[in-house]
């Protein structure tokens, strides 16, 4: 016993200095799920934020690994913003390991931005999994469509302000010029793709609805044979046919999916596979949400030429 | 001149509603273009305030701004208070459930040597040379309401050769998610946390079969106990967990006491560390003391290590190696023949003291295929004699929802292994099986930790 008194104050000593650096930070700890939230997230919130990402920019936000390093992130969280409709619905299993009541399903640190999003791609009849890893609430790939930027940062700023209500001005200002910026990337890129429109593209994986919707481009096919679904050989042979039936010049490819057959399908049907960033940081230089944007209104209006 | 009158009369009777409904026709098209205008000019009206979102709330000019309040830990009153906003389930719509529901099928056959079959000696144990259902499970999850969560899982199973499919309760608990301090508490039948595999029902396990430690110290079923566990993640800048739980202590393997008088006592403590984005390393370790049925103290203490390596943007790891050791203290009465009769004269306590371990690899170089082998050893908690094994096997998943493995396992007992001999006149001393699994999802079924 008295061997293990000494031990202790020993380890105390150790422990204490890492447990007060930790509690002295005077910022509101955020989480996002995956990195478009965190770039807006950075937006709105400024230098009252400190911000953290689950998921990183090069991976499937679909299917992350829960590691425990995702719990501890989640364990020192003020608030956590989810993209929802299905997405990020693993981050309710980290959410449980964290042991931290602030951001549980319900509490008010929870803040899910899929509010108030006009959701496309929502089946009209019963689904089931033999249509693949089909989304039920509809398609969640809405985060990088510049046009529902305002929707997101509204419903963001309202949940930091929830959490100090003494700033809401400050968020609601900072969302402000955030999207007095955005406006001109938006005229940018309007005017990028306006003599597209109308032009037909195929995706490795149905994520890009939202963006082609909005800028009038439309897709044509998926390689990916059901949601989530590996290509079998005759659908590929199907969408090869129809690409060059239709004289479809591109391919979008997500950074975490295999490039490589879709660069064989795209040569096989004398068009182009593209690399997009599927969330910010999925490709380099795509390190903020406009960045990210602007990296693919210019890769697809190049490819599409 | 009458005659021309007369068709000039007829003219214009005729001709002026024809004039009338072509001045009506033009005003009707001029009508119908200035509403497909206003038609026009009001839905693109409505997508522009469809894109932007509500206005913010106005906040009074010259407000001073009041200092932010200084953030407490969760206070009763928090904890009493209710939640808003109340988000439980907002995205479903009417009709639907409050909670998760989701179905795993889990199906195994094994193949081996009439005398293992008939000494009883092989890995699922008088079920030698069979097709059959070793785990379906009906699993029932979500919220209780904003501060609880809850799972229950009933179970079936083949469990002796050709029987009838029993039913029972696996696991029924509730889990308390907003206790302050960094805690969370679960209570009601649980599988234990104690070490990596133990927690993971079979169907969820990354091999066939349970590992041969696990099953000999703590039974086929593993440690599956009614009882709390709580748990504590400070706030530290590391990943540490610990984790204490008090059980009645029924299983039969490994304590049997089965009251709370003399409890199961049990913990662990975990940590995690990354190196780079692409490699994790888990490390634990675990303790169980309790006792057994003849009220002898029985403990057992359990390492755990799991590494992965997942390569940047890859859907699965690539690699991935787990291991763990077990490590039983008990006491034990041992038949004490001292004539050599053959009848036991006297009972003698003794110590045992005895280790099993177990160190498995998965390869994955492809979405849908994997490749492991799994290296067991082991001896008896109570008895002499150990026991290895050697199981490479191959997965395939054609989707998330749907897996078979197929494996070879071989086993040897070492000469000592009562259990090994003379069972049933037969002896499973060394053991070749076939081993094939095939598992399916259906509905939900929630994300596994690393």
């Amino acid at each position: 016993m008295r061997r293990a008194i000494p031990i202790l104050l020993a380890l105390c000593a150790l422990i204490a200095p890492l447990v007060l650096a930790v509690s002295a930070a005077d910022k509101i700890r955020v989480v996002t799920t995956i990195p478009d939230l965190k770039a807006l997230t950075e937006e709105v919130g400024a230098k009252l934020v400190d911000v953290e990402s689950l998921a990183r920019g090069t991976q499937n936000a679909h299917e992350l690994e829960v590691r425990p390093s995702l719990m501890l992130k989640l364990r020192r969280a003020d608030i956590l913003i989810e993209n929802g409709l299905d997405l990020d619905s693993w981050a309710e299993v980290a959410v449980q390991g964290a042991n931290n009541s602030k951001i549980v399903r319900g509490a008010p640190g929870r803040v899910d931005v899929s509010r108030g999003i006009q959701v496309l791609d929502v089946p009209g009849t019963r689904v089931d999994r033999s249509m693949g890893d089909v989304h039920p609430l509809g398609n969640p790939h809405y985060s990088l469509d510049p046009g529902m930027a305002p929707i997101i940062t509204q419903n963001i700023a309202d949940g930091l302000a929830r959490f100090a209500p003494e700033h809401r001005a400050t968020f609601e200002k900072n969302r402000q010029a955030f999207l007095a910026r955005l406006d001109e990337a938006m005229a940018r890129w309007t005017k990028a793709l306006e003599p597209l429109k109308g032009a037909k593209v195929v995706v490795y994986h149905p994520q890009w609805i939202y963006i082609l919707h909005r800028f009038g481009l439309n897709q044509a096919a998926a390689l990916e044979d059901r949601p989530g679904i590996p290509a079998s050989p005759a659908h590929l042979t199907r969408v090869i046919r129809q690409m060059k039936e239709e004289r479809i010049k591109v391919i979008i490819v997500e950074p975490w999916n295999d490039l490589k057959l879709a660069t064989r399908v795209a040569d096989e049907a004398g068009a182009r596979a593209v690399v997009l960033a599927s969330m910010v940081g999925g490709v380099k230089g795509a390190d903020s949400y406009i960045a990210a944007i602007d990296h693919n209104v210019n890769a697809l209006a190049q490819a599409l030429r | 001149m009458r005659v021309l009158v007369l068709v000039f009369v007829l003219l214009c009777t005729v001709l002026a509603p024809a004039a009338a409904t072509a001045q009506d026709a033009a005003a009707l098209r001029r009508e119908i273009e200035q509403l497909q205008k206003q038609l026009q000019s009001v839905t693109e009206r409505l997508q522009r305030l469809e894109s932007q979102p509500p206005a913010p709330t106005p906040v009074a000019p010259g407000t001073a701004a009041p200092r932010p309040a200084p953030v407490s830990p969760v206070s009763p009153i928090d904890l009493a208070r209710p939640r808003e906003p109340y988000s439980l389930y907002q995205q479903r719509g009417a009709g639907q459930l409050l909670f998760d529901i989701g179905v795993a099928g889990d199906f195994v056959a094994n193949l081996t040597r009439g005398n293992v079959e008939k000494a009883g000696g092989g890995t699922f144990a008088g079920l030698e040379n069979r097709f059959f259902p070793r785990e379906v499970e009906l699993s029932l999850f979500g919220q209780i309401d904003p501060y609880a969560s809850a799972v229950v899982r009933i179970e079936s199973g083949e469990e002796e050769r050709a029987g009838e499919l029993a039913v029972h309760l696996a696991e029924a608990n509730l889990t308390l998610l907003t206790l302050p301090f960094g805690t969370q508490a679960k209570l009601g039948l649980v599988r234990n946390r104690f070490g990596y595999n133990n927690e993971h029902h079979a169907h969820d396990l990354p091999w066939i079969d349970r590992p041969n430690a696990f099953r000999i110290f703590f039974g086929d079923e593993g440690l599956n106990e009614k009882g709390l566990e709580a748990t504590i993640i400070p706030d530290l800048p590391v990943y540490l967990e610990g984790l204490v739980g008090v059980f009645n202590g029924d299983n039969e393997d490994a304590f049997g006491r089965a009251t709370l008088r003399a409890p199961l006592v049990t913990g662990r403590v975990r940590t995690f560390f990354e190196l780079g984005s692409e490699h994790g390393i888990l490390l634990g370790m675990s303790v169980a003391n309790g006792q057994t049925a003849e009220r002898l103290p029985s403990t057992i203490l359990g390492w755990e290590g799991r590494y992965k390596y997942r390569p940047d943007g890859w859907l699965h790891p690539l690699v991935t190696v787990t291991g763990e050791a077990l490590y039983s203290l008990r006491k034990v009465d041992v038949d004490v023949d001292s004539d050599g009769d053959g009848v036991t004269d006297s009972l003698d306590r003794k110590r045992r003291n005895h280790w099993g371990w177990y160190l498995g690899a998965e390869v994955q170089p492809w979405r849908r295929w994997a490749g492991g082998l799994r290296f067991d050893w082991s001896q008896y908690p109570q008895n002499p004699g150990y026991e290895y094994s050697i199981e490479p096997y191959v997965s395939f998943w054609p989707s998330e929802f749907l897996r078979f493995r197929l494996g070879y396992k071989r086993t040897d007992r070492s000469t000592q292994t009562r259990e090994a001999f003379n069972l049933n006149d037969a002896s499973a001393r060394r053991v070749d099986e076939i081993l094939f699994q095939a598992t399916f999802i259906l509905g939900a079924h929630p994300a596994h930790p690393f």
